[in-house]
């Protein structure tokens, strides 16, 4: 009915229980290896599809402040609700499928998508886009050749920051089934607290977190090597 | 340094906390006046007693709902393949509380995996012979506890041996997955007989499931007919609310059901510990002084079935404590 815990004296031997255990890794690289999967492919589809909505609502924003604040403030808005309060709330509607953690997962990368792209278009110099102009650009070309290289730097920040924190945010996903990395920390919770399961899966999230960012600060230097150029 | 020093304390303590009972084990032989055999003896007869081994004293009278494990399975998909329910009824053929206490002890004391336990089990019981006739995907759900997790992955594999290909899908809770298996988004689920019944009549202030095996499955069969789910037979085994005490103290009384624990306790020495709900609750303190006419000396408010209620008893700071019937802990040393 409810959790079978047992801690302490026991009639069974208790098998020891490290934080650190390589052998558990190495035991259950079967198990392991499909949540890391999971857990990026819900990462990188996450991010992409936040970053196709945010990019409209940034150009959204820019337009007019009218726009801006409710832009801003529903992406504001949905981020307050409580990760676990979001999937359950998505999940009467897409079921146990990893759709739900993904549905959630994008709508929470808005708000840090949608504040960068716009921070970053707005940094563009006005000159800047009046010289473009001038010279005969039109406005898609004048935003693909000239704004959005200007706001790359913004832009990678945004996407650096959003990818971090979505890899945080998946082990939520447990609640459907679908938590990636996050199936092995609440996994070893239920397990009788088993440390080398909550380990691995932390510590395997942290990894994948920093890994993710060193990438993407890697793409940002190679898209922007005027940048690089300044500085040296 | 530091962080070292922080792990070190609580390690430390518990060395101390384990060494303390072991002493208390060995001085605390008077507790029980050896083989007062069932009469009510006077004075303190019913002490608690320290030991390490715990053990269950059997509900004669029925006190707790019958929470025997029972196959859920979505309607369609038992239609659509006779041999789904056949194949989970071989598993409740033979699973009984033992050996459920012992696979949650492998994967909770043992820390072997649930899959590893599930599938050693399915080829010691012979489980996955005999079954056949399956065909097609199968999702086996599975709530996020040790035992749900072993039972999702016996199923599983017994459902994978009898041709289908069966996967296992961790689920947090039941508000979440009975709906799913209604939908059908997941096919088969490991339940609790009186606990589902309850949870899909829905109304808290009538009770349809009983202590009663075979009239609760007569209650659960058209409600689940309702709510598009078929149930497939119950197992012996249970995992319901038990009473536990050390078997020290079970010996020296000679008791092992709660009808001889309130004949030969009725000097009202015994010490209750269980989850604070517990006077309240009619499955708990009152059910046990009406029902079996016990009479506690006090109460102790400790956790539900978990860590403090059996450190307690083993510790011999109350006579008996409230269990999970098919805790890893019950499993014999």
């Amino acid at each position: 009915m409810l959790s079978a815990a047992s801690t302490m004296v026991l009639a069974v031997d208790a098998a020891p229980n490290p934080w650190f255990d390589p052998s558990y890794v190495s035991g259950n690289w079967d198990t392991i290896l499909p949540l890391l999967g999971e857990h990026v492919r819900l990462t990188v589809a996450a991010v992409v599809l936040g970053t196709v909505l945010a990019f409209p609502l940034a150009l959204l924003a820019r337009r007019s402040r009218w726009l801006a604040g409710p832009v801003l403030g529903l992406s504001t808005l949905i981020y307050t609700i409580p990760s676990l309060a979001m999937f359950a709330f998505v999940a009467p509607v897409t079921g146990l499928t990893a759709t739900t953690v993904l549905i959630g997962l994008v709508l929470y990368s808005l708000v840090i998508l949608v504040r960068n792209f716009l921070a970053g278009l707005q940094s563009v110099p006005a000159d800047v886009r009046e010289a473009a102009l001038g010279m005969g650009y039109g406005r898609a070309r004048t935003l693909w050749q000239v704004e959005v290289p200007l706001a790359l730097p913004s832009i990678m920040a945004g996407l650096r920051v959003a990818t971090v924190s979505t890899v945080a945010l998946v082990t939520v996903g447990v609640i459907v089934g679908h938590g990636g990395l996050g199936q092995l920390i609440t996994g070893g919770f239920a397990a009788n607290f088993y440390r080398a399961e909550i380990v691995t899966g932390a510590v395997g999230c942290v990894l994948l977190a920093l890994l993710a960012d060193l990438l993407l600060a890697w793409v940002g230097r190679a898209l922007t090597p005027w940048s690089r150029g300044a500085r040296s | 340094m530091r962080a070292r020093a922080r792990f070190l304390t609580p390690l430390a303590l518990a060395a101390v906390l384990t060494t303390a009972a072991c002493g208390e084990s060995g001085s605390s032989g008077t507790g029980g006046s050896a083989d007062s055999g069932g009469s009510a003896a006077g004075g303190d007869a019913c002490a608690p007693v320290a030991g390490d081994q715990l053990v269950v004293l059997e509900d004669d009278q029925q006190l707790q709902n019958a929470d025997n494990i029972i196959p859920a399975v979505n309607a369609a998909a038992a239609a659509a393949s006779p041999a789904l329910l056949e194949a989970l009824n071989s598993v409740s053929e033979v699973l009984t509380t033992d050996q459920l206490v012992e696979m949650n002890a492998a994967v909770d004391v043992q820390r072997q995996s649930a899959e590893d336990v599930a599938a050693a089990y399915v080829a010691e019981q012979g489980l996955d012979a005999g079954v056949s006739g399956g065909s097609g995907p199968i999702v086996v759900g599975a709530a996020d506890f040790t035992e749900s997790q072993v039972l999702a992955n016996v199923y599983a594999d017994v459902l994978t041996a009898a041709g289908f290909s069966a996967t296992v899908q961790t689920v947090g809770n039941r508000e979440l997955y009975l709906p799913a298996l209604q939908r059908g988004e997941i096919q088969a689920f490991p339940e609790y007989l009186a606990t589902v019944t309850e949870f899909i009549e829905g109304d808290d202030a009538t009770q349809v499931a009983s202590g009663d095996v075979d009239e609760t499955v007569a209650a659960l069969t058209p409600l689940a007919e309702q709510a598009g789910l078929v149930f497939g037979e119950p197992a012996e085994a249970a995992d319901q609310n038990a009473f536990a005490v050390t078997t020290e103290f079970a010996d020296s009384l000679g008791v092992s059901t709660l009808s001889e624990l309130a004949d030969a306790c009725g000097d009202g020495s015994l010490v209750l510990g269980g989850p604070g709900e517990c006077p309240e609750r009619p499955q708990c303190q009152p059910g046990l002084e009406e029902t079996y006419g016990l009479d506690f000396a006090s109460f102790s408010e400790l956790d539900a079935g978990g860590p403090l209620t059996k450190a307690a008893i083993q510790q011999g700071e109350v006579s008996i404590g409230l269990v999970f019937s098919s805790d890893g802990a019950l499993a014999q040393g």
